[in-house]
């Protein structure tokens, strides 16, 4: 729940109404509702019926036609949502994610010109970013855009900051890098050195000074996320690791994200492995994407840009990916343990599908009587230090533990 | 001319709503018949297939039309299946709606001469119908069915001693095996075994069964409390109106608190389920994401998502625990047969005048005119309610297994895995 009287925000003027609606198409025929693919019949009469009550009213639809607005849109959103639920997600048809934005977009039209808080048209947009697929030349982020400039987003509530500061269990040492397993440090290579002696031969290290000029380096901290998107909904996971039973996943907002999992640690939360700057794209200013990316083949349009973002003590089980890694550093501190893919028969992954790309030992502890092969495996490692970017190649297994509240971005490339 | 004695009623989700119209509300309301009665329903999500004594209608917003010559339906979004005595074919939901069976259908199978009272939609003789592209798909000979029923991704049968079946897409646990992996063949619920079945129901993405003692048995996924198993998202939902200060409005529901009840969100093996009072079940049918059942007393219950209102309990919540729908109750009904809809519930009651008949399920006046050759085959009192009829193309298409959570979690995305596989959940 927002906090009383803050993060709930203002309701709506007829002024945000005029600029919300500056966002949309002057006439009703050219927000043509088009979808990239086939849909059920069924749901194109909604989407009419829901621009219908849109384009309705000479200025803001009334009470009733946002009533109605917004019950269409919720109608879209559950059979679409089911449909976003069927099969694979990679086979979910773009047509029904659109259909789930059209939803999330008629709600918060509506919930605007009923002059509600806020808070829940952004939470709308915000799911509709998470789970649909662009429509109306990403009408939902534009939209986001207006709202949050009406909203006053999250302050860091004063009582998380003296509650943050109780008795901590100590936390495990941490762990010392032996001189024969630390993974080799660079200094702005060239594209060439780092191409011929690290990309092709498939070698993981370290780099340094490739990032210092980004202007996160200097601008992010936990309050200025608090600042600039406390009231975006974004993924977190609960628990320590994602293959704990326990372990699960929660949509929540930033600065709720922060106040339960940042400043107080009560628990494990962990904003993983999330597009964040798809979602709120100023972010991706702050930001580059390395140069050495160059050097796959790839379009840049196909890096995956994800953020990381946690408490101390947020656990990646060893596991691998199918892309080259950048793993960036913005703040706090990150202990990695990488094996190397000729090592995998010695790490015993997990033999279901879903965990097929994660071993079941647990590195810093492992149980040799069950996985007597593990001591067989050689690792490297390092502290990855604020600026510090980690080269990770493809299927190179790793394991990732935060030492500090850290902030991480990756660069998945080909 | 006496009010007949049986009616349908239905609660949830309007086909007026559904074309984007006022609805009419969450219900009660109760089905138009004639003066013979409505003897079965098969609901899609915006209609409705009903089995009157002049024989099948089709009923939209607005809209009702005849389906003359056919004996059982099975709708959907995309198609209609029917079946005749010597056919079964599938028409677009547009032409089928307009009562346009004369246009070519999409998909037609001869059914070769059979009992006069041949198992229920969607079984056909060697296979099974799916409301979707291919429209049949052949059963392995070994399984002997007496029913079917479809989900969104998974497919179940009860077969002919009471064993079940399952197979299909299986990350939610639905199929019961104890694992979420998927399955392309029918596989034995092994943990049913010994256990013999009377009716098995599919919802979207969970099953449930009764047994021939009257023990209901739920698995796979409990996103909204379609299981009657402890629900996670519920309970904080409950929490968040409390803090709101409505808790006036959840006294129904006693739950235990949010940090003492150990959640479930996938039952990946079939569950026992306790309901009140020791009561015996007699039917079962599941919606998209809620479960109904009638008792042997005759009492309507059921849980899950009801944002529509398609628990009947007279509001928008969903629930975890099985709830008694006081509706019939205290207007004096008599549950006799309960059908889901995606988002509705249709239940067919016995009215206060007239008591329930000690054994036959229709009564010489309930029978009405006979389609000329249709109505040998048509009305058979099904043991097996024909379950929730919207189903996946995959159900049937050969499923491809698939990434599952690794525990039991519903799953926004897979862990550490390739870019752009952000999944969904249950976010209401």
């Amino acid at each position: 729940m927002a906090a009383p009287g803050g993060a709930e925000g203002p309701a709506a003027g007829p002024a945000l109404w005029a600029e919300v609606r500056a966002l949309l198409p002057d006439a009703e025929e050219g927000l043509t509702l088009a979808l990239s693919g086939e849909v059920e019949d069924c749901v194109l009469p909604l989407l009419r019926r829901a621009r219908g009550l849109l384009y309705g009213a000479a200025g803001r639809p009334g009470r009733p036609e946002a009533d109605a607005m917004r019950r269409l849109g919720d109608v879209l959103c559950d059979y679409s949502w089911e449909k976003l639920n069927v099969g694979p997600w990679r086979e979910v048809s773009k047509a029904w994610r659109q259909v789930y934005s059209y939803g999330c977009l008629f709600g918060a039209l509506a919930e605007v010109a009923a002059g509600r808080p806020l808070a829940s048209a952004v939470r709308l947009c915000d799911m509709g970013l998470l789970m649909g697929a662009c429509v109306l030349d990403n009408v939902l982020a534009r939209l986001v855009g207006v709202l949050q400039a009406h909203l006053p987003c999250g302050k860091r509530r004063a009582a998380a900051e003296g509650s943050a500061k109780r008795v901590r269990i100590d936390p495990p040492p941490v762990p010392a890098v032996q001189p024969e397993e630390a993974l080799p440090h660079l200094h702005c290579p060239s594209l060439e050195h780092f191409r011929d002696n690290y990309l092709i031969p498939q070698k993981p290290v370290v780099l340094e000074g490739i990032i210092d000029h980004w202007p996160c380096m200097k601008k992010w901290s936990v309050d200025y996320f608090c600042q600039v998107a406390g009231c975006r909904t974004v993924p977190v996971e609960l628990g320590t690791r994602y293959t704990d039973e326990e372990w699960s996943q929660k949509l929540m907002t930033v600065s709720d994200f922060i106040n339960q999992y940042i400043a107080n640690e009560n628990s494990v939360g962990y904003l993983a492995q999330h597009q964040l700057f798809d979602q709120i794209p100023e972010l991706k200013e702050d930001i580059s994407i390395p140069d050495y990316c160059c050097l796959g083949e790839g379009e840049e349009d196909d890096i995956t840009i994800n953020a990381w973002f946690g408490p101390e003590g947020t656990i990646s089980p060893l596991h691998q990916d199918p892309q080259q890694n950048f793993l960036a550093q913005v703040f706090g501190r990150k202990y990695i343990r990488l094996y190397s893919p000729e090592d995998s028969e010695n790490l015993y992954p997990h033999e279901s599908q879903i965990l097929h790309n994660t071993s079941q030992v647990d590195v810093e502890d492992p149980d040799l009587v069950k996985f007597p092969n593990f001591r067989k495996a050689v690792f490297q490692s390092c502290i990855l230090m604020p600026g510090q970017v980690l080269f990770i190649p493809v299927k190179y297994w790793h394991y990732v533990r935060s030492l500090d509240i850290s902030f991480s971005v990756s660069f998945w490339w080909s | 001319m006496a009010a007949p004695r049986r009616a349908w009623l239905v609660f949830g989700f309007s086909p007026e709503e559904a074309a984007g119209e006022p609805g009419p509300g969450p219900g009660p309301r109760r089905l138009e018949s004639g003066p013979e009665g409505i003897r079965r329903v098969w609901p899609a999500w915006s209609y409705v297939v009903v089995e009157t004594g002049a024989g099948l209608e089709v009923r939209s917003a607005g809209l009702r039309r005849g389906l003359p010559g056919w004996a059982e339906a099975l709708p959907s979004e995309t198609h209609l299946v029917l079946r005749g005595a010597a056919a079964a074919r599938a028409w677009p939901r547009a032409a089928a709606l307009r009562g346009a069976l004369r246009d070519g259908p999409s998909w037609s199978r001869d059914l070769p001469p059979g009992p006069r009272r041949p198992p229920p939609l969607p079984l056909l003789p060697g296979g099974f119908a799916t409301p979707r592209p291919p429209f049949f798909a052949a059963l392995p000979g070994g399984v002997r069915a007496r029913g079917l029923a479809l989900g969104y991704e998974h497919v179940l049968v009860l077969g002919a001693a009471g064993e079940t079946y399952a197979w299909g897409g299986g990350r939610h646990g639905q199929l019961g095996h104890g694992t979420l992996e998927s399955e392309l063949q029918p596989r034995l619920v092994e943990a049913l075994a010994g256990v013999p079945m009377q009716a098995v129901a599919a919802g979207g993405w969970h099953s449930a069964s009764v047994s021939e003692a009257g023990d209901l048995y739920v698995w796979g996924w409990n996103e909204s409390g379609q299981l009657a198993l402890p629900s996670k998202a519920l309970a904080e939902e409950r929490a968040q109106d409390e803090d709101a200060g409505h808790a006036e409005l959840t006294p129904r529901r006693e739950q235990p608190a949010a940090e003492d009840a150990a959640f479930i969100s996938i039952q990946a093996f079939p569950a026992l389920l306790d309901l009140p009072q020791d009561l015996e079940v007699s039917k079962v049918s599941c919606g998209s994401r809620h479960t109904a059942v009638v008792t042997r007393g005759g009492e309507l219950y059921t849980w899950g998502w009801g944002k529509y209102g398609q628990l009947g309990h007279e509001d928008n919540a969903s629930s975890d625990q099985p709830c008694r729908v006081e509706y019939l109750a205290a207007e004096g009904l008599r549950a006799e047969e309960v059908v889901c809809g995606p988002w509705t519930t249709y239940v067919c009651v016995l009215e206060p005048q007239s008591p329930p008949p000690a054994t036959a399920a229709y009564t010489e006046e309930d029978t009405g005119p006979t389609l000329p050759g249709e109505m040998g085959q048509a009305a058979p009192q099904d043991r097996i309610p024909p379950g929730l009829a919207t189903v996946n193309a995959g159900a049937a298409a050969g499923l491809v297994p698939d990434p599952a959570p690794a525990a039991a979690t519903q799953v926004l995305k897979p862990p550490r895995e390739e870019p752009n596989t952000l999944i969904t959940a249950a976010f209401p």
